[in-house]
């Protein structure tokens, strides 16, 4: 995919000087970072680096103890999950946190009604709702979901039953299905094999192109990560070491460092271009 | 003052031993034991048996009630239910506890003997030696009480410091899967601590016998006077909560010096102390603490890898069981299992008549009442223990607004169930948020204080006989009146059934399966809880508003937190998301007993109480309950039955998955992931 171009759009979603202290530990520290619309942001690092954390952050699953979130150019740092997602954030989990119980067909449902029609939750249960059949269009956007990641075969099954990879691509399928414009994904690729891999990348690319949706990616897979990304984050113990084209990051000796190990320890810095 | 303050430290010393006893089974097991209660009721009725039926001395039988059985009690307990209980869901920890609370007491005077006990003797001789100590007064009891707690504090301390096998209880408190890993068997520290937490009970409940009374309601009042102290010590620290208990026993006493004697305000202001204890430090963590419940849930980071998803999304698996669910909006065929069998209840006031119609008239306002917890447990996902008071409020609204304002009967059962609303909904503002523990918690103690505060009060007691109500003039026949109750309990079962369909329903099961993950999809976990909780409260006071005109009279102690309990693990036993299940349940919660009372000794009579005790405990086994796992069985039954012919035939397509709906997942079902 191409560099991302230097026309300074406002960002979808940003964080500035984001730090998440645990007790003693600062699992973050001073993070910032940006989504531009219609792009693909990688954040990499090793085990611990804070990855899941920020995310947490970002989705409003948890408060920072300082610095701020921006979501289209408002302040979101305070506000819960819940509106960040009515705004149009959605994100998927590295550990999936599917409704077991519901069928895929449904998860997809749900998030889909939530985010068009939000006022059923409750105007169903005075109109008598669960007695009928869903209407044509919510059909037809469902099932080109559930084609979209080949799940129509199992739609009908509890998410209980499904294997990890399977369950991954329901949270995927969810998510995409609240219209979100940003989608932060946790670790997506793990648990799938290699060709789920290719369909959940090509997916995302059509996301991306076709409907402008931003994604903001943790990976381990690094590979995946240089082949998909616009511009990629390194964090290491909390702090983002380097950011830049995957082709500066491939070439930044601080990222080699925190990877392989190497001898030659750089300066603690951004090494931004 | 002094004396005041010997009684407020001996009645703290009982709080703080009951404190302990709880504390540690949670610490160590995860498990709030909701039985606490009740186990202390069993011991002390136990010694009650010995030292006054068989007069014994107050030694030996303190030795074996207390000493030896207390220990037996908690190892049996241990093997047959707890120790399966470590990776459940907190729903069904809860469930099963209360399971037991349930059982006890009935089994306690299938043993013992089921007389009334008016006064318990206490340890010391009668009569009660007494001391003077700086100038004040203080009784043996006193005495016994304080050297108890500083036993049970020293020694504990001691052995958790100190010894190896401390160290060990230590090491599983923080993770017990590396602690297994290293070579020390979990489930002999466990064992232990239930024997010493169900010792700490018996002790508790003999020490506190003669001024509670010797009831299942005076012992379940002591542990929730102990929870006060474990919630201000957030469910963890043993010293806080041991503080906090004498200091909710000392401020107990003192203030009666301040109070008049032998008033109601004071009896009120007394009772409700732990109330308050609790309610404030509700306030305070949801004022100060940024994310009560999350914290609470995440815990250490490897433990939280290791846990295997709290076992309740293999519960849910196995329940599921990868059955196809059909399409759950529109109708299916799989409606037509209730319609049968409401159908078939509706054939049941032309057959019976007399005492066994008017059974069955109670039983089906009991059906309504019981749809309230389909509501508040089977679609929201939490433990209400204050269903039986909401239903009190209904009953006692209506005998107020229908008797004493002149208003029509079936006006007042609907206005009452609205004026009951709110209290449900204020309850579920103050706990939602904090998790499903602390909405049990505190529905429980709320319903102890609405028992002691509300209902006792002669404008509704009525010296017991209850405020009169009387039916409407076509409601007079109770074969018309189970009709209507039948009529009530189906619209509500419709609504119930719209509900769960619905996207309501949908956004209901994404909140108790996965609440980050409803979060991130734009689901309000609190609004949808509160939801229920309202709609579980009107149906709880609406239920109770037809009770009392059902019996014709609104008898606030027939509505007490403990029946509530009973009538929770009644409905759990059958199933507790299904609406079959209600019908079913209140039919046989009344006519069950009716079979025991007419036809078998009068001995027997508490075995249904047992029996449904049992049934509750079995959740931890069967999550789904009874009706459920049996309709899933005829179900596929039916279905092997329907391919065999399709095979034979050769017409039908070779699905390879069943066609058919799941019956609703019960408790497995409502588990999201394992909140404490």
């Amino acid at each position: 995919m191409s560099a991302v171009s230097a026309v300074p759009a406002p960002p979808r979603m940003q964080c500035r000087d984001v730090t998440v202290r645990f007790g003693g530990v600062v699992a973050v520290n001073s993070v910032s970072l940006s989504i531009p619309p219609a792009s693909i942001v990688g954040l990499v690092g090793p085990n611990g680096a804070g990855k899941s954390t920020l995310f947490s952050v970002l989705s409003g699953l948890a408060r920072p103890n300082a610095g701020e979130v921006e979501f289209d150019g408002t302040d979101v740092t305070g506000t819960s999950a819940q509106h960040r997602a009515r705004l149009g954030l959605a994100r998927t989990f590295q550990h999936p946190e599917v409704f077991s119980g519901l069928t895929v067909r449904e998860h997809i449902t749900l998030a889909h009604r939530i985010s068009t029609r939000r006022s059923r939750i409750w105007s169903d249960m005075v109109t008598a709702r669960g007695f009928r059949r869903a209407g044509q269009e919510e059909v037809e956007r469902v099932d080109s979901l559930l084609e979209g990641l080949r799940l129509s075969r199992v739609a009908a099954q509890p998410v209980a039953a499904l294997s990890l990879g399977m369950t991954r691509l329901v949270e995927i399928a969810r998510a995409l299905a609240a219209n979100p414009t940003v989608l932060l994904l946790d670790e997506p690729s793990s648990g799938l094999d290699a060709q789920e891999t290719a369909q959940v990348v090509e997916v995302f690319r059509l996301a991306v192109e076709r409907r402008g949706v931003s994604l903001l990616l943790v990976e381990h897979d690094m590979s995946m990560v240089l082949g998909l990304c616009d511009y990629v984050h390194v964090l290491d113990f909390g702090v983002k070491i380097a950011s830049g084209t995957p082709d500066e990051i491939r070439a930044d000796p601080a990222v080699r460092a925190a990877y392989l190990g190497e001898e030659q320890a750089p300066e603690q810095g951004e090494v931004t271009s | 003052m002094l004396g005041y303050i010997f009684a407020g430290i001996a009645l703290g010393s009982i709080y703080a031993i009951a404190a302990s006893g709880l504390v540690i089974t949670y610490i160590s097991s995860g498990v709030l034991n909701f039985a606490f209660g009740s186990m202390a009721y069993f011991l002390a009725r136990f010694y009650y048996f010995l030292n006054t039926q068989e007069h014994w001395g107050a030694v030996p039988s303190v030795i074996v009630a207390v000493g030896l059985a207390g220990p037996g009690l908690g190892a049996f307990l241990y093997l047959v239910l707890f120790r399966y209980l470590r990776m459940a869901s907190s729903l069904i920890k809860i469930v099963s506890t209360i399971g037991v609370s349930v059982a006890l007491p009935p089994a306690a005077s299938l043993f013992f003997g089921g007389q009334t006990i008016t006064t318990a003797p206490g340890l010391s001789p009668t009569p009660e030696r007494v001391y003077t100590i700086f100038g004040a007064v203080a009784s043996l009891d006193e005495i016994i009480a304080f050297a108890c707690v500083l036993a049970v504090v020293i020694i504990g301390t001691l052995v958790l410091r100190l010894t190896g096998v401390g160290l060990r209880v230590r090491a599983m408190v923080d993770t017990p899967a590396l602690t297994s890993l290293s070579g020390v068997n979990p489930s002999v520290i466990s064992v232990g601590v239930w024997m010493v937490s169900t010792t700490l009970a018996g002790l508790a409940g003999v020490l506190a016998a003669p001024s509670t009374g010797l009831t299942p309601d005076g012992m379940t009042a002591l542990m929730a006077s102990a929870f006060a102290a474990l919630v201000a010590a957030r469910l963890r620290s043993l010293p806080a909560a041991v503080g906090v208990a004498m200091g909710m026993g000392i401020l107990t006493d003192v203030i009666q010096k301040y109070l008049p004697v032998n008033s109601s305000l004071t009896n009120a202001i007394l009772t409700s102390i732990p109330f308050f204890v609790i309610a404030a430090f509700l306030i305070i963590y949801l004022a100060f603490s940024r994310q009560v419940n999350e914290a609470a849930s995440t815990g250490g980071a490897l433990d939280h890898a290791i846990r295997p998803q709290g076992g309740s999304a293999a519960m849910a698996k196995s329940s599921a069981s990868a059955a196809v669910v059909a399409a759950r909006s529109g109708w299916s065929p799989y409606m037509l299992g209730p319609v049968v069998i409401i159908a078939i209840v509706a054939l049941l006031p032309i057959l019976l008549s007399g005492y066994w119609l008017t059974l069955l008239g109670t039983g089906l306002a009991f059906a309504v009442i019981f749809l309230s917890f389909t509501m508040v447990v089977g679609e929201g996902g939490m433990i209400w223990l204050c269903q039986a008071s909401f239903a009190a409020i209904g009953a006692i609204g209506t005998a107020q607004l229908a008797t004493s304002h002149g208003m029509n009967p079936l006006a007042a059962v609907l206005i009452a169930a609205l004026i009951a609303t709110p209290a449900g909904v204020v309850i579920g503002l103050l706990t939602i948020r904090l998790g499903n523990l602390y909405v049990a918690l505190v529905t429980l103690t709320f319903g102890l204080l609405a028992d002691t505060l509300i209902f006792t009060r002669n404008i509704f007691y009525q010296q017991g006989l209850g405020v009169p109500v009387t039916r409407p003039a076509f409601l007079v026949s109770d074969r018309n009146f189970a009709y209507f109750a039948l009529a009530v309990f189906i619209v509500i079962s419709l609504i119930v059934v719209n509900l769960r369909r619905s996207t309501t329903g949908l956004a209901l099961a994404a909140v108790r399966y996965s609440e980050p993950g409803a979060r991130t999809i734009g689901l309000s976990v609190l609004s949808m809880k509160l939801l229920v909780a309202a709609i579980a409260t009107f149906v709880a006071a609406l239920g109770g508003g037809l009770l009392a005109l059902n019996l014709q009279s609104a008898v606030p102690t027939s509505y007490s937190t403990f029946t509530g309990l009973i009538w929770l693990a009644v409905l759990v036993t059958v199933g507790v998301r299904s609406i079959t299940a209600a019908v079913l349940a209140g039919v046989a919660f009344t006519l069950l007993p009716g079979v025991f009372q007419t036809y078998l000794p009068a001995a027997w009579g508490n075995v249904p109480t047992l029996l449904f005790g049992l049934g509750a405990v079995l959740v931890a086994i069967n999550p789904d309950g009874q009706v459920a796992v049996n309709a899933r069985q005829f179900q596929s039954l039916i279905v092997r039955l329907a391919e065999r012919r399709n095979r034979r035939s050769g017409t039908g397509p070779p699905d390879p998955a069943p066609a058919g709906g799941t019956p609703p997942p019960g408790l497995a079902g409502l588990v999201g992931k394992a909140t404490r």
